[in-house]
């Protein structure tokens, strides 16, 4: 009655103050009263255990005299005592009870406090209590309660948790016992113990920790993940159709968290730990399953022969259990990439060191001797693990039990650790040594079923049936057979050994997984882990050099193999048929720069491959060229393609972190792999690879060239205006209008149209003729849309650019102009700016890939290959704008003609000079406000300039005929050492053009003079005189520079045209007149001009 | 106990930014906010209910696991939500959310929900950062937000529960395969395919919930 009344909301003798040391002491009495736990009185000692807690972090904070109490009474063997009854072990209570000592030991500030808790043993009783972990929210608590005394650990505190004298150390002993457990939380947490405990340096607790419990943790540990690894084979085999890549990229996740797990712990430098660990992994998993995997299984019929010969022999039933020496296997995919995690995760040097041994120079011998030679140079006296991928004998909890009963007995020593003097001859049953080398697996259910519906009994290597045979040999020994026999089994052993006799297999399989014939499946793995390989920081890089030149396969070294392979990989990229994903080459060409050392002293590229190299960049534009369309979608796809590749460096581990690498390439979309990673699908998506293709290969042969990229992007941001530029916009064209945006507020801007961009800008209000841009956009971004019912409005959408027009774009809005007239104009020089913008673009891109259309082939081809669609509005016109001043241009045939006819009028350079003047007129503010350009724009442009004029003389002829050498010609380039991108002689001109579109500078023109220039810039141009639009405009000279007058004839044919005069553009004139100077005059010219600013 | 669905919660942020307090705060009502005493624990689990749905919610606090780059990696994974708690009295706890939330979006299954939370709402005196800048930064890394503070208990349910709703949503949308338990999502047993509606589940639960908080 006295519980119910107290529980039950009576206040009987209850303190007022909740938090009191009265309050702890009724507590107290109520423990005294209720030592046995029953239905009635357990929820009022939960109330109970709670408070205590209360009371306690109160205490630890305010009152010291609460601890005091607290420990005087020991109170804690009241909650041991709690726990241990039957029906106090209800988690009901227990969760109370853990929750309390979580909150006391993680909130308890106060060290002294922490160390009464701690002295007595407690705590460790509590720890080794078997709670009832099959209620989560008690493994919760209790896991968390150990994470949270692990945290506490220390050089002092060690010796409260693990007692040197009966070697028990319960805390960490008790912890890893789950370290397998469903729940992913308390495995974590079983880590973060296992961390916490390695960290603490205290050598005696170390010593018990490698000599008591590293075999049986590390080889269950190791058995774990070899076992996960099956099911993620498993996975990965049936999964052929991407059908499961959850479960799939989640076991991937699973099995990078346990190396991560593992190289925590190598990097925690604990020698002893790790030579343990490393042995463990390199001879129970890497080894015997990985490596073991990577070259295919012998015939069925070799282990089934030697066993029958053996058993004819030795005139006895053999008792070798095919199934239990079945060794598991797994797919050489994911043999491949399970040992390129190992090496972009794993830094711990003799694991790696001896892995990658075992790699470039081990054979088939290394499943019997393992990597002994490597590890002995890194340990003294190491202990041995035997190779063998396989249950321990014990589980975790066994053998650590064993460790708390006898607590000197090295009981671990016969599972899985032999000294290799001490050399296991235990039993005299051939099965036990057998087993010991190759299979202890065996006996496994999930390795037997899976195995067995893979290949049934061809899993076994030779080696695992000579080291069976040599068992039995061993066995044979003991037995006193007769050296007759003997002979015969030795005869029996050598054929088995014979069979394969490949000086490095593992190597050779490697590098012929390299081969992309069929696909490139096997090829993106074994990149990776060449990959993976030659940038561990553990694997010395001069080491891998060296094993990788030295070591011969007939004539040449092996580094030579993977330098050729690497090359054909790279040429047969462009083949049209080929299955090579995007990831696969950039790898490879990463990888050919790694090993060939460009522009280095010791860079070591012959001829030919280099040769090799740059034909596999030019076929690449050969194909690209295929692509090339003057359809809208290839210039966005073109440059978005380049921001993409410019955005993303390569990262080998976060590519292997993506499981789908995994599955046979895909070239669907729908599987939501990443485009580099899958292969094209459909013809965009090929022009978008042949796009990447071609950068990946350009770079690269700058690289060896010792290129800087001076072409790319097409746009220069450098020249760009931009949001809040002051613009001096005298003698600048501007249409006022007012902007109505979707959510009806209204702006009075005025427009502007730049060579690239459109600007709305505000009059600056302390500048007259000046203004502030607003808004900027791409006029290649412009979609212009007039309104029906409104003949003075236009509905204009500036997007973001690129090819996927989902995003919101920057600018949608209705622009409201003064009349029909100003509407009218705007409209016709948005979209004459777009399709100008574009077509430069686009003469960019020509040049890049050598277009040869566009650069000697005939007009017809050009105009064909530019135009089909492209400006849809201009085709009508641009046969009677064919003005002839080219003709007489003898060396501008193709090319300049198909500018000419599109641009109509003045040509592309006088176009474009025309736009760079308004470029040049609209200028920074210097003062106090951002600029819009610096020095460097000017610099860069003349830079180019040079490169151009190195490369004009000299020029190969290609077996293509003069019309296309330029494949050839990178070649020869390389020799001749200019680096600039090759051009034939006869479109000298237009580049120059184009590179000054780029810059927006007409400055540094050199070579133009030869064109007719002059004359056209004289000839007088029709053009639309605006009257002045906005009042800080008063002093605008009016004229268009924009367009040539027949255009406008054209074009505005039927529109009532308030004013039209001739103007001659001075602007050309003036740009013309530059264009006849040199390049160094022009530089001081534009300074002088910005200095007027 | 019984439940439809559990949901794993992980809580992060900072040092100091009060997620055990949080934590506690929401799994155990018991313990009432004191003055000067705000008690932490980095492990709990309580039902709320949801569409009529008994859901149980699991939260499993970081602390001390940072150090560990193979702890950190597989704590994100397993969570359904994520609470990214930062203090507004420490503009730095707040300038640190980008780290925390790459980290995050890196490991973690993309449909984690992940809310961010503004602690210690109740020391308005010594705000460093505003409202509205938490709201901003939500905003514009699709966060649902909201401040709180674990000593008055404001906003504690509120912030754990929204976070649920949307999990259920996300599973009533289908985003969530809630079939792999690595997405932080459990179905319990009355929810087991083969049996969706037993009896004697629903029992459990209420006799279940009356007995714990
Ligand atoms: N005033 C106020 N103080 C709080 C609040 N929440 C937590 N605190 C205090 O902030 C401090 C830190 O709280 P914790 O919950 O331990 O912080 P944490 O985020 O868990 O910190 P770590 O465990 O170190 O990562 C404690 O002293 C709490 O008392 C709150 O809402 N208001
Ligand atoms: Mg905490």
């Amino acid at each position: 009655m006295f519980r119910s009344r107290s529980w039950f909301g009576g206040n009987w003798n209850r303190p007022k103050n909740r938090l009191s040391l009265e309050h702890l002491k009724y507590l107290y009495s109520i423990l005294e009263k209720n030592t046995t736990v029953s239905e009635s009185n357990r929820g009022l000692l939960v109330e109970s255990l709670r408070c205590i807690a209360e009371i306690l972090i109160w205490g630890d904070q305010h009152d010291s005299s609460v601890f005091d109490f607290f420990l005087e009474k020991n109170m804690l063997s009241y909650f041991l005592h709690i726990m241990r009854q039957k029906s106090g072990g209800s988690s009901f209570v227990c969760v109370q009870l853990l929750q309390t000592l979580n909150i006391l030991f993680e909130n308890i500030r106060n060290e002294t406090s922490l160390y009464y808790l701690l002295s007595n043993n407690h705590v460790n009783s509590i720890i080794v209590h078997k709670f009832d972990f099959s209620d989560e929210d008690v493994m919760g608590y209790y896991i968390l309660f150990l994470k949270t005394l692990s945290l506490k650990l220390n050089t002092h505190t060690i010796h409260f948790f693990y007692n040197e004298h009966t070697n028990d150390f319960p805390l960490y002993t008790e912890a890893i016992k789950f370290f397998n457990h469903p729940e992913s939380m308390v495995r974590i947490a079983v880590r973060t113990i296992s961390l916490n405990v390695y960290k603490v340096q205290n050598a005696s607790m170390l010593r018990f920790i490698r000599d008591k419990t590293a075999a049986p943790y590390f080889s269950n540990l190791v058995w774990f993940i070899g076992k996960h690894i099956l099911e993620l084979d498993t996975c990965v085999r049936t999964d052929i159709d991407h059908q499961s890549n959850q479960r799939l990229s989640n076991l991937v996740a699973e099995h990078l968290d346990h190396l991560h797990y593992l190289n925590d712990i190598l990097l925690l430098e604990i020698d002893d730990l790790n030579a343990v660990l490393t042995e463990h992994l390199l001879h129970k998993l890497f080894v015997p399953l990985y490596i073991f995997s990577l070259t295919p299984a012998p015939p069925p019929t070799s282990l089934a022969v030697v066993t029958q010969n053996l058993a004819a022999v030795l005139n006895r039933p053999v008792d070798i259990d095919i199934q239990e020496i079945n060794n598991p296997r797994v797919s050489s995919i994911v043999a491949l990439y399970l040992l390129s995690l190992v090496f972009l995760v794993i830094t711990h040097a003799p694991l790696v060191h001896a892995l990658a041994w075992v790699i470039l120079n081990g054979d088939h011998s290394v499943f019997k001797e393992g990597a002994a030679e490597i590890l002995n140079a890194y340990v003294e006296h190491r202990l041995t693990v035997v190779p063998g991928f396989g249950e321990p004998r014990e589980s975790l909890e066994q053998a650590l039990e064993t460790v708390g009963a006898n607590s000197t007995s090295h009981s671990y020593d016969t599972d899985n650790i032999h000294n290799t003097l001490e050399a296991p001859v235990a039993t005299s049953n051939a099965r036990e040594v057998a087993g010991a080398n190759a299979a202890e697996s065996t006996s496994n259910t999930v390795t037997t079923e899976e195995q067995c519906a893979e290949n049934d009994v061809c899993g076994i290597s030779v080696e695992t049936a000579s080291a069976a045979a040599q068992a039995v040999l061993n066995n044979a020994k003991l037995a006193n057979i007769t050296d007759e026999e003997k002979e015969k089994i030795q005869k029996l052993v050598q054929p088995a050994r014979a069979f394969n006799e490949l000086n490095r297999p593992f190597l050779e399989m490697v590098l012929s997984a390299l081969d992309c014939t069929e696909n490139d499946y096997l090829a993106l793995l074994s990149l990776c882990l060449i990959y993976a390989m030659a940038y561990n920081r553990g694997v010395k890089n001069d080491w891998f050099e060296q094993v990788l030149s030295q070591s011969a396969k007939g004539p040449y070294s092996y580094k030579t193999e993977l330098i050729e392979r690497l090359l054909h990989l790279i040429t047969l990229s462009n083949q049209p048929s080929c299955r090579i994903r995007l990831i696969t080459i950039e790898i490879a060409l990463q990888l050919l720069v790694t090993f060939t050392k460009p522009c280095t002293d010791d860079a070591c590229i012959t001829e030919a491959q280099r040769d090799a190299l740059f034909s596999a960049r030019n076929q690449s534009m050969v194909v690209l060229r295929n692509f090339y369309k003057s359809e809208d979608i290839f210039l966005d796809l073109f440059e978005d393609e380049f921001n993409e590749m410019r955005k993303t460096n390569l990262n080998v581990e976060f590519l292997c972190m993506d499981s789908t690498i995994l599955l046979p390439p895909t070239g669907t979309p729908l599987t939501g792999i990443n485009f580099t990673r899958r292969l094209p699908c459909g013809e965009v998506e090929k022009a978008r690879r042949a796009i990447r293709d071609f950068f990946l290969l350009r770079k690269t042969c700058q690289q060896f060239l010792n290129e800087k990229e001076t072409l790319l992007p097409l746009t220069n941001t450098m020249n760009l205006v931009q949001v809040d530029n002051v613009l001096d916009l005298n003698n600048s064209d501007l249409i006022a209008c007012t902007v109505i945006t979707k959510e009806s507020t209204k702006q009075r801007r005025f427009l502007v149209i730049d060579s690239l961009q459109l600007i709305l800008v505000e009059p600056d209000a302390k500048l007259l003729g000046w203004g502030v841009a607003k808004f900027v956009g791409f006029l290649q971004d412009v979609e212009v849309v007039g309104d029906k019912d409104d003949s003075r409005c236009l509905h204009i959408t500036v997007h973001r650019g690129g090819a996927t027009h989902n995003r919101t774009p920057l600018l949608s809005a209705k622009f409201l102009f003064d009349d029909h007239i100003r509407c009218m104009a705007a409209k016709q020089r948005l979209t004459k700016g777009r399709s100008k913008a574009r077509q430069k673009k686009m003469y960019q891109i020509a040049q890049l890939i050598e277009m040869p259309g566009q650069v000697i082939d005939s007009p017809v081809y050009a105009v064909a290959g530019l135009r089909a669609g492209s400006v849809a509005s201009s085709s009508s016109r641009s046969s009677r704008d064919h003005r002839p001043i080219l003709s007489t241009t003898n060396r501008v045939p193709g090319f300049a003609a198909a500018l000419k006819r599109d641009t109509s009028a003045g040509g592309v350079c006088r176009i474009q000079m025309a736009q760079n003047r308004s470029i040049e007129g609209i200028r920074n503010e210097s003062a106090g406000r951002p600029r819009r350009r610096n020095s460097n724009s000017s610099s860069h442009s003349s830079t180019s300039q040079n490169r151009d004029a190195n490369s004009s003389p000299g020029r190969e002829h290609s077996p293509r005929s003069s019309r296309d050498n330029s494949q050839s010609r990178s070649a020869t380039r390389s020799r001749d050492n200019s680096p600039r991108m090759p051009r034939p002689r006869s479109e000298e001109i237009p580049l120059e053009d184009f590179q000054h579109s780029r810059n927006n500078s007409p400055h540094s023109r050199a070579n133009s003079s030869h064109l007719n220039t002059p004359t056209r810039a004289h000839t007088p141009s029709r053009a639309l005189n605006y009257e002045p639009i906005a009042i800080t405009v008063h002093n605008s000279t009016p004229h268009d520079t924009h367009s040539p007058a027949p255009h406008h004839a054209t074009q505005l044919n039927g529109v009532p045209i308030a004013k039209e005069v001739l103007v001659p553009v001075a602007s050309s004139e003036e740009t013309s007149f530059i264009g006849n100077e040199e390049a160094a005059t022009s530089e001081q010219r534009r300074r002088g001009i910005i200095e007027t600013v | 106990m019984s439940y439809a669905y559990l949901f794993k919660y992980i809580i992060i942020g900072d040092t100091g930014v009060g997620k055990s307090c949080l934590l506690l705060q929401f799994t155990d009502k018991r313990f009432q906010p004191v003055h000067d005493l705000t008690i932490g624990v980095e492990f709990g689990a309580r039902m709320i209910t949801i569409d009529g749905k008994q859901i149980k919610l699991q939260i499993w606090d970081t602390a001390g696991q940072e150090a560990f780059r193979s702890i950190t990696r597989s704590y994100y994974r397993g969570a359904a939500g994520a609470l990214l708690v930062y203090d507004i009295t420490r503009r730095e706890t707040f300038n640190h959310l980008t780290t925390w939330l790459e980290d995050a979006r890196q490991h973690s299954n993309s449909n984690m929900v992940i809310m961010l939370i503004g602690n210690k709402s109740d020391l308005d005196s010594r705000r460093e950062v505003k409202k509205e800048e938490g709201e901003a930064f939500a905003r514009e890394h699709g966060l649902v937000f909201m401040e709180t503070s674990a000593r008055t208990a404001a906003n504690v349910e509120e912030a754990f529960i929204n976070t649920a709703k949307e999990i259920y949503e996300k599973i009533q949308e289908g985003v969530f395969d809630i079939n792999n338990e690595a997405n932080g999502i459990k179905i319990g047993q009355q929810h087991s395919p083969t049996n969706p509606s037993l009896p004697g589940a629903g029992n459990q639960a209420g006799s279940a919930s009356s007995g714990c908080c």
